[in-house]
């Protein structure tokens, strides 16, 4: 499994998952707003936090890894690609093709790196919440269950039921990450849901609430360096403040990136813009 | 003729309790889930046996569904228990999802079925789970009658990987069936032997349709078989073509007409062309002001009476 240790590896590795993104949406239609706003954080997090074993996927000290936000699937298969679990290859090949593994939305039936199908919002973190709970009982310490929610998926109702009953159950082994890139599909967070203050909103429920800018690599490795146990009795979540389609300036902060699909001179201004923002020379290949 | 004694009356939630508390002894992989109905539920005693293996989330039926999953995702096997309307609607998607798409290894535990709930009214009636519920993969969907019924099946369901849905209403009910009595997941039982008509019920239906079968036997002489289909999906299609064979079908449930045990049976009869004389007994198709139980059977049609007059106006027409 191929780890990254530092903060100059890890900037790296997440403008590899971006060249990767912009490729795939070159060929596919796929949420990639969505993907480019998470994508620092879950390379931390897969090329840097997460006990994970390519090999052994089942092992039972390995970290738990839910993607509540299930539209994030290409960003997810990307950073397992990365650790060794297939090739960028195989995800952009195979993605939504009949038969292949990778698609919109996650799926564990063909995809076994999947530790759960997602794709309705809500659903991932009231099943994390059943995890961590799991492996107290099991009397695992040392393994955490890793959850990624969107924004505007605060909505729905279950995830404030799982959010109560986390901290009521002092479930310390599971860790949330909200993407909190400030738009959902219909347009801004504020404008459509009327949803502020998610980190009071944590608070009050009785959170570990952790605020950082989820697109600098280095507060985000900072944030998972500086977590409790996971023995600790209160959950956290890091309020990731994120920018939508981050990296690619036509796509920055607009809705209507949401989903979409690059034609040929929109993906040549999309790469020529992550050189800018990133200061590479070229993308390979 | 099996004499059933009527003035047994079992509570299927007390027993249910029971049972889930037994089993917690056999086996420290089963866990419980709630809905802050933990006393409507009959969990007070596993809960108080196995505190750390039992769960109250609150209201909050969705969360209770798919923190189940997780836990069955680790390898526990838990029961979610709360009433049949909120854990097949509230928390439909999260079964779906969460439990079915998954295969979680849960049991969804469902009282309060049919019109039982009587008295609390439409919103407190189930009588669209079967429907739903069938029409979920991978979901093995079982109505409980009786006491020694419930007891085992649900300790075979233990046996079987993947989720289960049992429904069960909160009226008291006789015992039918002996202690020793042999029962297989997906197998229905053939009570009452019969060649001139046969009832295909479940659950709460199950002792009226005996009921009707021995009144009809005493007043005519006539057989009429009685079929228990406790496990509604995967039906037992051979005791639907074996009840075929009397020419005569009534199915009757605590249910919606449309969805249930009986929208199952037509389709095995359609599906394998057995032409019969067939009728579809529940609740009809439109909201009903709040009743108690009883009153309810009788206005639509299941109790021992209905399913007596609907048998009859259906043989007496045979030669």
């Amino acid at each position: 499994m191929k780890k990254c240790n530092t903060v100059e590896e890890l900037q790296e590795a997440a403008l590899k998952i971006r060249q990767n993104l912009l490729k795939l949406c070159h060929k596919e239609n796929i949420h990639i707003g969505g993907d480019l706003s998470i994508t620092d954080v879950m390379t931390v997090l897969w090329q840097y936090q997460m006990n994970y074993y390519p090999n052994d996927i089942h092992n039972e000290n390995r970290d738990r890894f839910i993607l509540s936000k299930g539209h994030a699937s290409a960003v997810t298969s990307f950073n397992q690609a990365a650790i060794g679990c297939f090739s960028s290859d195989d995800v952009i090949n195979e993605y939504a093709t009949d038969g292949g593994r990778f698609s919109m939305h996650s799926c564990n039936l063909v995809n076994p790196y999947v530790e759960v199908s997602t794709g309705s919002l809500g659903h991932g973190f009231p099943i994390a919440c059943g995890i961590a709970q799991a492996l107290r009982l099991k009397n695992n310490t040392t393994s955490r269950v890793y959850v990624v929610m969107g924004d505007g998926e605060q909505c729905e109702g279950s995830i404030w039921e799982a959010a109560t009953n986390a901290a009521k159950q002092r479930l310390g082994n599971l860790v949330s990450m909200v993407d909190n890139n400030g738009l959902e599909a219909d347009g801004a967070l504020k404008d459509v849901a009327g949803i502020s203050s998610l980190a009071d909103r944590y608070r009050v429920c009785g959170w570990n609430v952790v605020e950082l800018n989820g697109n600098d690599i280095v507060e985000i490795k900072n944030a998972f360096d500086n977590l409790p146990a996971a023995t600790s009795s209160i959950p956290t979540v890091f309020i990731c403040h994120t920018t939508k389609g981050k990296g690619v300036s036509f796509m920055e902060n607009q809705a209507r990136w949401h989903a979409g699909k690059l034609d040929d001179e929109q993906y040549k201004k999309a790469v020529e813009s992550l050189q800018n923002e990133y200061g590479v020379e070229s993308i390979k290949k | 003729m099996i004499n059933i004694d009527r003035t047994s009356k079992n509570l299927l939630r007390d027993v249910v309790g029971d049972i889930t508390t037994s089993i917690g002894e056999e086996n420290d992989k089963v866990a419980v889930v709630n809905a802050d109905l933990m006393g409507t539920c009959r969990m007070r005693s596993f809960n108080k046996k196995f505190p750390d293996r039992c769960f109250n989330v609150g209201i909050a039926e969705q969360q209770m569904v798919s923190f189940a999953a997780g836990l069955a995702h680790e390898g526990f096997i838990p029961f979610a228990f709360t009433m049949a309307p909120f854990i097949s609607m509230r928390a439909c998607e999260s079964v779906r999802d969460d439990v079915a798409y998954a295969n979680a290894n849960v049991r969804l535990m469902g009282t309060y079925a049919g019109v039982s709930g009587g008295i609390s009214g439409a919103t407190h009636w189930s009588v669209e789970d079967v429907g739903i519920m069938t029409s979920i993969p991978n979901i093995t969907v079982i109505e409980i009658s009786d006491p020694t019924e419930a007891d085992q099946l649900l300790r075979q369901s233990l046996d079987q990987n993947g989720p289960f849905y049992f429904r069960y209403g909160i009226i008291p009910v006789p015992s039918i069936y002996k202690k020793n009595y042999h029962f297989e997941i997906g197998r229905a039982e053939v009570l009452n032997k019969g060649n001139d008509g046969a009832f295909i019920v479940s659950g709460v239906t199950v002792p009226y349709a005996i009921e009707a079968s021995n009144r009809i036997e005493e007043k005519t002489g006539r057989h009429i078989m009685v079929i228990d289909m406790h496990t509604i999906k995967p039906i037992d299609r051979d005791a639907v073509m074996l009840a075929a064979e009397t020419g005569n079908i009534v199915c009757a449930e605590d249910h919606n007409i449309y969805g249930g045990l009986g929208s199952q049976v037509a389709m095995v009869l359609a599906e394998e062309g057995l032409a019969v004389h067939f009728k579809n007994i529940g609740v009809p198709d439109r909201f009903v002001a709040m009743a108690h139980a009883p009153y309810l059977y009788h206005e639509f049609g299941y109790d021992a009476e209905g399913l007596e007059a609907a048998m009859m106006s259906m043989i007496s027409e045979d030669k």
